[in-house]
């Protein structure tokens, strides 16, 4: 087209006049293209770690062979195994397999992967690094597992597994104990011979590994009430594979020998780890994926708001400029085509730096992860690919150019008359809003009244569609309040600033910019309104389940720790373990029996000392109306055995029977609790004993740590259970989670903040007459600053306070939906990160004033009187 | 406020002895008109006593540095008297504009001195400075540049707020009144007529009371109509309210409205006409044009 050369020099021409402008809004770009690259590689990285991850477990087999083994029968057979080993060719065979056994040194341990010993080093990704492999009745280790017991070589450890009878598995008998003979558990002990390395972290998810003979695992895994099934044999050759597929003979000879078995495949090492990796990476990763790309794609939005402030701006001050042109013969196309070339040339560069500054920083990251235990195998190196180069581009670019759509069009409203009016200050014209007012309206009520729906049907125990409409009601509301924000959002500013203006004149000119271009001010408050908005709603919808979550705990544990016993016996020297450990406060015991009360066979009740109870429990009073000669009920248990307080109810067992009087108690936890002296008159057969304790010590995750500790020093075994622990760790993995978000979020405030630098630098270069007129009527340089800055805190301010409004209510109403499930919800207002928020906002928001005021007090008083 | 200030003479008292002119044709056709505009009191206020409002003493401006030096500015000496509207009149580029600028603090000079009343304001910092513009000189300019986001009444009680003060309420109707806004003061600028503009600004200059009001080419963006009658305003200002106005023009007709005019043509003052007309004024200016080359050439034989 014959146009399009001038178009595009004009373009350039204008740009290199607006450079610092379009530099701040191109920074907006920037950074969301560096997030979504910064995403894509730490994609990569995770399928790439993935990927080795599942590749490190066939270590340096040659090929594998494998069959579906979707229908949880088909499995190798050892003829099929040893009939591939005897293929031509062929040099070893291992088949894939673990078992998983209870592998203890004393109270350390549990639950352990078992891998057999490789026949050839090739098929296992253990590698020897002291001692020697075990033979029968060793065991080798990996370095984790073996600290994690606290062995080391020639120390034992035991293993206990359950030996089912013969046939068990095959047997088709109704009681299978009756006519096999009951599962026989069994402890062996084990001598640790070895120490092994596991350099490709195919076991790290497994917390590590436990090697022994392979004949040995054989026979426990034979022993097993389910027979594993043998999916993939791993097969070393005598000549490695050259190629990347494997050769027709060796598959034809392999297929052959497992002619026994469906669905044999042969494929190569490299082959087997790609396609489960990429079945792998489709699930969880792409999840991942999916959740920060949606906070990419939130800073992408921002970013586009604040470009498309910055070119309505730039093409308010062409006014002059673009009706020359048109008055000189340009037509409404060319002008069209130049505004939208420049956004696309904006956004491509901004892009590439983003796209630069994204892979050093996800290098950056790289280089320093290694130094935090992640136990997973890092790539040095990032892997840049062509989709995370492109991606971003293209992203970045066709925001900037959709972004500028809207101030391009405005450009092609120009009237070449404007070219001979006097200058005055640039304005443009604000379309009818009749439209977005009735479109927002209706998203407003429409996603409001959907988030309503969405929080009763939460609470009326059908979360899962509770929480879908909630969310979708949610973001329509949200996009409902974004899209009316310039009909509204001005008239708060207004009230806000009627406040601010009392303080003196340059407030109060401050409070008459911020109004005089509403939609400018909406713009740039809304886009720090929906970053606030999120960071709001997930620190309240966190700390809304945190509260919620102690809460339940609470009510449903009124100890902090419990220890039960397996004998009797011990249970004394459990007590004194436990109490003797430092963080532990006072400790009650417990002691359930079965009995009779009222009538009712086999009813559990507690029997207790109500002194040492009320000094554990978080309920003291409640525990403090027992007393001996009464039963603490909870009404509805009361209810339904049809007694009310007062009356007196019968409690019998074996030694006899006691007549009790009800008291009916608040507290759900201490239900059917009687005195110690009570219970032992009753039963002494058929009853346990737990300890409950009061943790004293601030770091509860620490004193559980020591807790269980101690309790493994005493005989028997004991095992510990920690409400106080768990919602510590409940709470950790909120406030990680939590800290997560905030922080990809933090990336779209950050974004929106530069927005109000931009809108204030915007403003400044706009009204350098103004300011000049002010300075010559007797504004001060520091009144001039002190203007600008209550501007960008006004600004600033009215977004993080509706933002924090807006969140507050999204975070409880997410918080009633999904959290109902689990009992009462409270609802939170955490303050210190609203504190913060409001903090950065306002600080930000002067910060954002700092370099705009100083252009401006620059501005001589004499450029009042030039022309132009 | 009612004017005190100042002793009533005749008209005929001003002017007539001070008919300029060093040049030969100059003062063709300058004789003393007294004029009655508009049927309004032409009683004058003249200058109660003898010291100037404002002083300029060698005031020297230069831009550049060595071959590229421009004397925008060369050594003027001038003064300007209370209660009197003066008007500083030159082609474009004779310095008119940067001697108010320099005379107003709203520019640095380069040597030389200029005085608002007994204050030096060549070497008061921008604090001082801005002080000075806010309590004692008002602005009146070609743009008018009034706030747009404020009504008139808002705009021309600016200057006081910007001070930490109210405004007197009878000077502000007195002002209002003079200038015939009353109808307009809740009118925001985009509201208002060119010439309604320029007399809310001109209302803005005055209503701190300063001891002097600079007009940047007040009628420049105005046409004849309205800039007679914003003239006539500012006429009125000085005559009825006792205030005192430099005007930079180069318009003659409107230099006319003033009670003297200063000529000034490359850097130097060139011309001091008293009452001056229409035709004295271009008169004055036409010497100066065909003037212009031996003024280049041999500074300091013009005048």
């Amino acid at each position: 087209m014959a146009s399009s050369f001038p178009t595009a020099r004009l373009t350039l021409a204008q740009m290199r006049r607006s450079v610092g402008r379009l530099t701040a809004a191109g920074v907006a770009i920037l950074i969301s293209t560096a997030f979504v690259t910064v995403t894509l590689l730490a994609g990569s990285v995770i399928q790439g770690t993935t990927h080795d991850m599942i590749a490190a477990q066939y270590a340096q087999a040659d090929a594998v062979v494998s069959i579906p083994g979707d229908d949880g029968e088909s499995t190798f057979a050892d003829a099929d195994i040893e009939a591939v080993a005897a293929v031509d060719g062929v040099e070893a065979v291992q088949p894939l397999t673990a078992w998983y056994g209870d592998l203890r040194n004393g109270g350390k341990g549990g639950y352990q992967l078992f891998t057999p010993v490789p026949e050839d080093p090739r098929l296992s990704p253990l590698e020897l690094t002291d001692g020697t492999w075990p033979a029968a009745d060793e065991v080798a280790l990996t370095p984790e597992l073996a600290e994690r017991l606290e062995v080391g070589l020639g120390d034992e450890v035991s293993v206990k597994r359950t030996i089912y009878p013969e046939g068990w598995t095959t047997s088709q008998a109704e009681d299978r104990e009756a006519e096999l003979g009951e599962p026989e558990e069994i402890t062996e002990s084990l001598t640790v011979t070895g120490l092994a390395d596991d350099p490709y972290g195919a076991y790290t998810t497994f917390g590590g590994a436990a090697a022994v003979p392979a004949a040995a695992l054989q026979t426990w895994s034979a022993a097993e009430d389910s027979q594993e099934q043998v999916t993939e044999l791993l097969v070393a050759l005598d000549e490695p594979l050259s190629g990347t597929t494997v050769p027709a003979a060796l598959d034809q000879a392999v297929q052959a020998a497992t002619s026994g078995v469906e669905g044999v495949s042969v494929q190569t090492t490299e082959a087997v780890a790609a396609a489960k990796a990429a079945e792998k990476t489709g699930g969880q990763d792409l999840v991942f994926l999916v959740f920060v790309m949606t906070f990419a794609a939130i800073a992408l939005l921002i970013a586009a708001m604040v470009i498309t402030n910055t070119f309505q701006v730039i093409i308010a001050q062409r006014t002059r400029a673009l009706a020359l042109l048109r008055c000189i013969g340009a037509g409404t196309g060319q002008l069209y085509r130049s505004v939208l070339l420049e956004a696309a040339i904006l956004g491509a560069v901004a892009s590439a730096v983003g796209i630069l500054t994204g892979a050093l920083l996800a290098q950056a990251a790289l280089l320093v992860a290694p130094s935090f235990d992640l136990g997973v195998p890092i790539p040095a190196t990032i892997a840049l690919t062509w989709q995370s180069i492109v991606l971003p581009l293209v992203v970045g670019t066709v925001v900037t150019v959709l972004a500028a759509l809207a101030p391009a069009r405005s450009a092609t409203r120009v009237a070449p008359l404007a070219a001979l009016r006097p200058s005055d200050a640039p304005t443009l014209r604000a379309r009818s809003g009749r439209t977005r007012l009735v479109v927002s309206l209706l998203a407003l009520v429409g996603g409001f009244a959907l988030l309503g729906l969405g929080v009763f049907l939460g609470m009326n125990d059908t979360p899962q569609f509770g929480l879908l409409a909630a969310v979708g009601g949610g973001a329509v509301a949200f996009f409902g309040v974004v899209l009316s924000a310039v009909l509204w959002l001005p008239r708060v500013a207004a009230g806000l600033g009627a406040l601010v203006g009392r303080t003196g004149p340059a407030s109060r000119l401050a409070v008459a910019n911020t109004l005089r271009n509403p939609r400018r001010t909406a713009a740039t408050s809304t886009a720090l309104l929906i970053g606030v908005t999120l960071v709001t709603m997930m620190s309240t919808g966190a700390a809304s389940a945190r509260m919620s979550a102690d809460n339940l705990l609470d009510e449903t544990y009124p100890y902090d720790v419990s220890v039960s016993s397996s004998s009797p016996e011990y249970v004394e020297d459990l007590r004194d373990a436990l109490a003797g450990t430092d963080g532990v406060g006072a400790t009650v015991l417990v002691t359930n029996g079965s009995v009779t009360l009222d009538g009712a066979k086999d009813t559990s009740v507690v029997g207790t000392d109500p002194q040492d109870l009320a000094a554990v429990v978080n309920v003291p009073e409640e525990a403090k109306r027992l007393t001996e000669g009464s039963i603490l009920l909870t009404q509805e248990t009361a209810d339904t055995m049809s007694v009310g307080a007062g009356d007196e109810v019968a409690l019998s067992g074996g030694n006899g029977s006691v007549d009790l009087d009800v008291v009916i108690t608040g507290a759900g936890p201490l239900n059917r609790v009687v005195t110690t002296t009570d219970l032992d008159r009753v039963t002494d057969e058929e009853t346990w004993t737990d300890i409950w304790a009061k943790i004293s010590g601030a770091d509860v995750t620490a004193v559980l740590g020591d807790v269980q500790d101690a309790v493994a020093q005493v005989d028997g075994e004991a095992f510990v259970m920690g409400p106080a622990a768990e919602a510590a760790q409940f709470g950790q993995v909120v406030d990680v989670i939590l800290g997560i978000v905030v922080g990809l979020l933090a990336v779209a405030v950050v974004i929106a903040l530069i927005g109000v630098t931009n809108t204030l630098s915007l403003s400044v270069i706009e009204r350098t007459r103004e300011s000049a007129t002010l300075r010559a009527i007797g504004l001060s340089k520091k009144q001039l600053r002190g203007m600008l800055a209550v501007e960008g805190v006004l600004i600033a301010g009215v977004g993080a306070i509706l933002g924090i409004v807006l969140g507050l209510i999204f975070g409880w109403a997410g918080a009633a939906t999904a959290l109902s499930l689990m009992g009462d919800v409270r609802y939170a207002v955490p303050w210190t990160d609203i504190a913060v928020v409001v903090v950065i906002a306002l600080v930000a928001g002067l910060l954002a004033s700092v370099l705009p005021a100083r252009a401006a007090a620059r501005t001589s008083p004499v450029a009042a009187l030039g022309v132009e | 406020m009612p004017v005190t200030a100042g002793v009533r003479n005749s008209p005929y008292d001003l002017g007539m002895t001070a008919a300029v002119q060093d040049q030969p044709g100059a003062g063709r056709g300058a004789a003393p008109v007294v004029r009655n505009v508009c049927g309004m009191d032409t009683t004058v206020y003249a200058p109660g006593s003898s010291s100037p409002a404002v002083r300029a003493r060698s005031l020297t401006k230069t831009y550049g540095k060595g071959e590229a030096t421009v004397r925008a500015l060369d050594g003027v000496d001038v003064d300007f008297e209370q209660g009197r509207f003066t008007a500083i009149m030159g082609p474009s580029g004779s310095g008119k504009s940067t001697l108010m600028h320099l005379l107003a603090g709203l520019d640095s000079a380069t040597s030389g001195q200029a005085f608002l009343g007994s204050t030096e304001i060549t070497g008061l910092n921008d604090k001082a400075l801005t002080r000075l513009r806010r309590d004692r000189v008002g602005f009146v300019f070609q743009q008018f540049n009034l706030l747009p986001m404020f009504t008139a009444e808002q705009n021309i009680t600016l200057p006081v707020e910007l001070a930490g003060g109210t405004a007197d309420k009878a000077w502000f109707d007195t002002l209002v009144d003079t200038l015939g806004l009353a109808g307009r003061l809740t009118h925001r600028p985009g509201e208002l007529s060119g010439g309604q503009q320029q007399r809310v600004a001109i209302a803005r200059a005055l209503i701190a009371q300063p001891d002097v009001v600079f007009a940047d080419e007040p009628t420049g963006n105005l046409d004849s109509r309205s800039g007679a009658e914003v003239l006539s305003f500012l006429r009125r200002s000085v005559r009825e309210l006792g205030r005192t106005i430099i005007m930079v023009t180069h318009d003659p007709s409107a230099a006319a409205y003033a009670d003297r005019a200063v000529l000034i043509a490359d850097g130097r003052i060139a011309g001091d006409i008293s009452d001056p007309t229409p035709e004295s004024a271009m008169a004055g200016l036409d010497a100066l044009r065909t003037l212009e080359p031996s003024v280049a050439t041999a500074p300091g034989t013009g005048v």
